[in-house]
């Protein structure tokens, strides 16, 4: 007979599929496993890979150099007049002061970062538009208007209402007008923040005239930055000078620590996982062995055997890919990654109602893909090897 | 002929410590369209006989022929290509896959065949009709009776239109009448142009009329009385 191997693959595919169907509790429960371990897997590529894209997109709007006044260890408020000092030196742009602080709202609980500062004055402020949804960037003049973050705007309600209040630490109230809010795409770290002018966060704090939180300092150059940053040690002791890159490693060290230790922890759920796909395929039952007996004297090859495993593997692992990177998707697009917020997040008091753009990788997703199907496979298709060993006259009786 | 073995011996694990000498120097023929019972006790080596004509393993020594090849000289994997086209086997118990419904057991030995669905459907569904099992098809194998199951059995040994079947102790678990209905389906068959050739101790196989020679084996050898 003429060898008719597409319809031989077909029916082996066929056979494959309906065994899957006739242990379907069995293939259901490693199918659950499989896709969660890939679920797991790909949440946690995107969040950290969504985090670390808003994290560097923000990090363009901060100061190319931020100056705090130091005293025994804790920051204090810096006098503006600092600025004149810094004149002297060349390759500063300018020198924004700016007040930042945290204010803790007792009724709700949460922590709202603050921010003082004329954005007009800032070299990119016009750009700052652009993170906004909706609104304007208050200007100087304008009195008790104020740019807010997605989570204030769902904390104080400001969908329903346009105005709150903030208490002056002698306790009276302070009303602020909402001029405009943050976009989600920078949530990372606008979330909880409230921008204000300059005028308006001094008399929410109550700081003296001429005094302000800390200078921002813009370069010409920015391959300049360390040159300048060293010039304002020298001209100003006891003045902490922050460099942008920096303030990135920062982040950087907190998102790998926190990276490193989810990925710990994925690591322990893939191996526990393969140990598991193992000891499915490798305790061959009395029934398989007996089947597969029985398929060798009706003339099945251990290939035809073999090929059925391959392809049971194939469908489980293709359907729990399915299943685990849109489960993964839908939970960090439309559940904002919920379950890894505590390891990710747990810098912020407030728990931001973060919304992440998720960017899956091609390298990424064959990076998944290698660590999990191809285990998988090697799990259940290399054990098959052994039971291609079971010998054809087994079948026969006694 | 269409069997012919000459000074067939087989010994399992040789060389090793637990070898077994299972047969020694068979010499057996059979003509086609003739119905053969190999009789014996139990561990005569009547399984491993049939197991050697069925194409499963050549032997250890000596010649067998299986429609017109010579075992010896085949490798382990066209053992299996001439088998599937050449032996029909039905098994003590019969071995059916329980879980599997009556149509895909029968259809079994046509998958590596390559045989599409249709036909493997259509080549079943003239079997089922002459077995009369028809309204089983969609049956899981399990939940059928033991006279259907038997005829699932000899189905699926047909299926491939073999020219060859081979039954190795087919009514050691069936009733009486059960067991006569099996020989006369051997009979049918034989009738039909079929070789067969049936391992059993059971005399309402050795002693059925249609049975031309009964075959004694006593320790891997043929008994001559
Ligand atoms: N796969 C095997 N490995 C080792 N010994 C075997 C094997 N199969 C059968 N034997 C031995 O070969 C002898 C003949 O067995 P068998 O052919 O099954 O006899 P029967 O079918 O007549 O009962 C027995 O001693 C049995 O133990
Ligand atoms: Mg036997």
């Amino acid at each position: 007979m003429a060898p008719r191997n597409l319809e031989k693959q077909l029916n082996i595919l066929d056979y494959a599929l309906s065994s899957l169907w006739r242990r379907r509790m069995k293939s259901l429960s490693v199918l659950l496993v499989f896709a969660a371990v890939i679920f797991l897997l790909a949440s946690f590529q995107m969040v950290t890979q969504a985090l670390t894209d808003k994290a560097s997109q923000v990090l363009a709007y901060t100061p190319e150099i931020t100056l705090q006044k130091m005293s025994a260890g804790r920051q204090e408020a810096i006098p503006l007049a600092y600025r004149d000092r810094l004149a002297g030196i060349f390759g500063i742009r300018r020198v924004v002061p700016r007040i930042w602080g945290y204010y803790f709202d007792e009724v709700r609980l949460a922590n709202y970062t603050v921010m003082g500062m004329d954005v007009r004055e800032m070299p990119e402020g016009d750009r700052l538009d652009t993170a906004l949804a909706k609104g304007t960037i208050p200007g100087p003049e304008e009195q008790g208007r104020v740019v807010v973050g997605q989570s204030i705007v769902k904390a104080l309600n400001l969908d329903e209402r346009n105005t709150f209040s903030l208490f002056r630490p002698d306790l009276s109230l302070k009303t602020f007008t909402v001029s405009g809010a943050f976009s989600r795409d920078t949530d990372i770290m606008t979330n909880d923040l409230i921008v204000m002018s300059l005028a308006d966060a001094r008399d929410l704090y109550e700081i003296p005239a001429g005094l302000v939180t800390d200078l921002c300092v813009y370069v010409a150059n920015p391959k300049e930055i360390g040159t300048i940053a060293r010039k304002i040690s020298a001209i100003l002791p006891g003045v902490r000078v922050l460099t942008r890159p920096q303030i990135q490693k920062t982040y950087q060290v907190v998102f790998g620590w926190r990276s490193g230790f989810g990925s710990i922890c994925l690591l322990a759920a893939l191996a526990s996982f393969v140990i598991l796909a193992w000891d499915k395929a490798s305790g061959l039952s009395p029934e398989e062995r007996r089947e597969i007996s029985i398929l060798k004297v009706l003339g099945w090859e251990t290939s035809d055997i073999l090929a059925v495993r391959f392809w049971e593997s194939v469908i489980v692992s293709g359907l729990a890919c399915i299943v685990g990177m849109t489960a993964a998707y839908i939970h960090v697009v439309y559940f904002a990654a919920f379950l890894f917020r505590p390891v990710l997040m747990g810098w912020s008091v407030l728990r931001p109602d973060l919304h992440l753009v998720p960017r899956m990788a091609v390298g990424n997703i064959l990076l998944i893909l290698a660590f999990t199907v191809v285990p998988y496979l090697a799990a259940t298709v290399i054990p098959a090897w052994r039971s291609a060993t079971v010998p054809a006259d087994s079948a026969l009786g006694g | 002929m269409l069997i012919e073995l000459s000074g067939v011996s087989k010994i399992y694990n040789q060389g090793r410590a637990n070898e077994v000498r299972a047969l020694t120097g068979i010499d057996l023929g059979v003509e086609q369209g003739s119905m053969v019972c190999l009789k014996g006790p139990s561990g005569s080596g009547k399984s491993t006989l049939l197991a050697i004509i069925g194409c499963i393993f050549p032997p250890t020594s000596g010649k067998a022929a299986i429609a017109g090849r010579q075992l010896a000289r085949l490798p382990d994997r066209f053992l299996t290509l001439h088998r599937r086209e050449t032996i029909g086997f039905i098994f003590q118990r019969f071995n059916i896959l329980p879980e599997l419904t009556v149509l895909e057991n029968i259809t079994l030995p046509l998958l590596p065949l390559g045989v599409p669905p249709k036909e493997r459907k259509q080549r079943a569904q003239e079997l089922l009709e002459r077995f009369a099992i028809t309204h089983r098809a969609q049956f899981p194998a399990g939940q059928i009776s033991g006279g259907e199951l038997q005829r699932v059995a000899i189905a699926r040994a047909l299926i491939n239109n073999q020219p060859i079947i081979l039954a190795d102790e087919p009514t050691a678990h069936l009733d009486t009448a059960l067991s006569r209905e099996f020989m006369e389906i051997m009979q049918q068959l034989k009738a039909g142009g079929k070789t067969i050739v049936i391992a059993s101790h059971d005399p309402l196989v050795f002693e059925h009329p249609a049975i031309e020679r009964t075959v004694t084996i006593k320790d891997g050898r043929i008994h001559v009385s």
